[in-house]
């Protein structure tokens, strides 16, 4: 029989140790938290690592990395005389925007980020935007450029893309300048935030150019064949064909408009051509097509920020990644490179500080010249004008790293 | 001659639907099985494809002969080894579990092949054919050709073979078929093989046409269900009909209404099929 008393004692005792046992490991886990909170700055970075963007999210995923990387072997970021080691905390929003708000929220209530990285593209960095505001948490976009996302007037945003009219006003003005006789613009566009503002962006210069915009459609996202709109854009004879998409968008629109006979002397698409597996997939079909983007590897410039120049970036690049940098690479990385001289300059980790110095930066990076106007976005880069000649990108503007000349005939 | 275009380029889109789906629609129709996992299989053929021309130089058109029997024996043992021992539970038990092998799957492509867009560039390019005005691109037509081979040779097989009696005897009624003497958990695994060996085999095709990523999974997956509904379940006429009939409305959709609005038009055609023809085009209901 046995004795009620001791075995409730024996009871009591047993959830009693397991409590002390929890607790402790608790106070543990805070104090090494604690610890770790010390010596490392906690940047946040949402990212679409799964689903239908995830070859966007890998892209930004590698510049953070390299970023992080280099920062790291110099032996982390100087704040107060103090070495703090970088750390990343990702998430995955698997393309889905609402996702997207809500993890950045986790990152800033849970694990305690210091500043952010924006999400992929314009529509989901505006969203998030409004919890790093809201929490008063610096944000810096690597790839948001549509105006939409910076005139809300908020205080901790900024990013490192100019407005969309800096990429098509060039292009614009290239093409009326070197082949005076094409005056018929058709455009079809990708129903999306970004790829929609850029194709009306170039709808507004080519009118202001004197272009006559003959077609001017859009298609749905997951479009999977366009054969019938490009017969359609074919009956109407348009001498610059634009297409704007990302990459699985714009290899099916060139592969059906080869297998329809569709020739003009000038193509553009934005923003496949950038990147260098879309010249590899696409092959003899990409030689000649014209893109525009914001930064390009056959840059020059000193920076003061830890990669140095633009040439020290690519090879850094080139030995982690073996393949080349495009423009999303290298706009992650400067991101990091900013926050870095940002926080360095604050001598502090307080984000108000941080967030007046990135509002008042001025500096040579090797991404170009960064200074952000006063509603966040940079305003002192040149975007690149480039077309693809010999399965490379060649840069036909600015004039300060022009390459080639432009050259007519997409066939 | 816009038009004609149009209607070529919807004759020869509508007939890759149709082999798109009709795996699809061979394992729902006999399992009733909403078999989750043939988008990704899709992509795994292309990816096939893809390998044995860059690597070995295989063109497609032989890659075939080597998709049908590694896929028929990839989905047959799935069936047997996974799917059959869930097949009796309800449809939303066999939905589930094709979703989670569909993650399973997708993440790996993703893991080995990465996410990145490839593409299958003939060398030399077949080019196109034009005929007064309107062009006809020669590797959509040849693979449309295959397609309707396939789908031919599958209808033969139903038709025709003893599997193939056994197949359509299961699908119309299983306890019949039983007390006949047939083995219906091989039956089940060969119907599954061979919807795996036709997912495979249009992802040889599509690889000559489309981009090729995991991530296009889920656009094949959603034109086969788009198809097998407007078409009818488990008929090999059936998945051509309704493939022919969705890019009619994509085409010429598209044509007068702007691309924008194809996909609403399709998907809108999808729910005035399910009220006013829920069993498709040339589906039959019910077998009892």
């Amino acid at each position: 029989m046995s004795i009620p008393g001791k075995s409730a004692a024996r009871a009591a005792g047993l959830p009693r140790l397991l409590l002390s046992l929890i607790v402790a490991a608790g106070c543990w886990q805070f104090s090494a938290a604690q610890a770790s909170a010390e010596d490392v700055i906690r940047f946040g970075a949402p990212l679409p690592l799964t689903g239908p963007l995830a070859p966007e999210a890998v892209k930004q995923q590698q510049g953070y990395d390299l970023w992080a990387e280099q920062a790291n072997k110099a032996g982390g970021i100087s704040v107060g005389g103090k070495k703090y080691k970088v750390e990343i905390i990702y998430t995955d929003y698997q393309s889905n925007t609402p996702r997207a708000v809500q993890t950045t929220e986790q990152m800033i209530t849970q694990d305690n980020v210091n500043f952010l990285f924006a999400p992929f593209g314009s529509g989901a960095t505006k969203a998030v935007s409004s919890v790093s505001e809201k929490y008063k948490v610096p944000l810096i976009a690597p790839t948001a450029s549509s105006a939409q996302v910076y005139d809300q007037g908020y205080k901790y945003l900024f990013g490192t893309f100019t407005p969309n009219d800096t990429l098509t006003t060039p292009l614009t003005e290239i093409i009326k300048a070197k082949a005076p006789e094409v005056k018929k613009v058709a455009i079809l566009a990708r129903n999306d935030l970004f790829p929609l503002a850029i194709a009306q962006e170039m709808e507004k210069s080519a009118k202001a150019n004197g272009f006559e915009v003959v077609y001017f459609e859009k298609y749905a996202i997951n479009t999977l064949d366009h054969s019938a709109t490009l017969s359609q854009m074919k009956s109407l004879a348009p001498q610059w064909i634009f297409v704007t998409g990302y990459t699985n968008d714009l290899l099916l629109v060139r592969k059906q408009m080869v297998d329809q006979q569709i020739k003009a002397p000038v193509v553009t698409m934005i923003a496949g051509p950038a990147y260098p597996d879309f010249i590899e997939a696409a092959g003899q079909s990409a030689e000649n097509l014209s893109s525009a983007a914001w930064w390009h590897p056959a840059e020059q410039y000193a920076g003061k920020d830890i990669f140095g120049s633009t040439s020290n970036f690519v090879k850094l690049f080139r030995d982690k990644y073996k393949s080349e940098p495009d423009y999303a690479q290298a706009s992650a990385a400067v991101c990091g490179a900013i926050f870095q001289m940002a926080i360095e300059r604050a001598g502090s980790l307080d984000r108000d500080k941080v967030r007046d110095e990135l509002a008042k930066f001025d500096t040579v990076t090797f991404f170009g010249p960064v200074k952000f106007g006063s509603n966040g976005q940079i305003n002192s880069l040149e975007p690149p004008v480039f077309q693809i000649q010999g399965a490379k990108p060649v840069v036909l503007s600015p004039q300060a790293i022009k390459q080639g000349e432009f050259r007519l005939g997409v066939n | 001659m816009l038009a004609v275009q149009v209607l070529i380029n919807a004759l020869l889109l509508g007939c890759l639907y149709g082999c798109i789906a009709i795996g699809f629609s061979l394992v729902w129709g006999v399992l009733n099985v909403i078999n989750l996992i043939h988008g990704s299989f899709i992509v795994l053929g292309a990816y096939l494809a893809w390998a044995a021309y860059q690597w070995l130089s295989i063109p497609p058109w032989f890659a075939l002969a080597i998709a049908a029997p590694l896929f028929f024996g990839l989905g047959y043992l799935l069936q047997q080894l996974v799917l059959n021992r869930v097949i009796t539970a309800p449809v939303l038990v066999t939905l589930t579990l094709t979703f989670g092998l569909d993650l399973i799957l997708n993440n790996v492509m993703i893991y080995y092949f990465k996410a990145d867009y490839r593409k299958l560039t003939l060398s030399p390019p077949m080019g196109s054919v034009s005929i007064l005005d309107v062009v006809v691109p020669v590797d959509r037509l040849l693979a449309t050709a295959s397609a309707l081979a396939l789908t031919g040779l599958l209808y033969l097989l139903l038709r025709r073979s003893r599997i193939g009696r056994a197949i359509v005897a299961v699908r119309l009624d299983r306890d019949a078929a039983v007390l006949m003497g047939v083995d219906v958990k091989s039956i089940y695994a060969i119907a599954f093989g061979l919807g795996a060996a036709l997912a495979g085999c249009a992802g040889v095709l599509m690889s000559l046409i489309f981009p090729i990523s995991p991530l296009t999974s889920a656009t094949f997956l959603g034109k086969s269900f788009v198809v097998c509904v407007l078409g009818g379940l488990g008929s090999v006429s059936g998945a051509l009909a309704g493939g022919l009939l969705l890019a009619f409305v994509e085409g010429f959709g598209s044509t007068l209404f702007g691309p924008s609005h194809a996909i609403t038009l399709s998907f809108g055609l999808l729910i005035i099929f399910l009220i006013v023809r829920p069993q498709g085009l040339l589906g039959r209901k019910g077998f009892e």
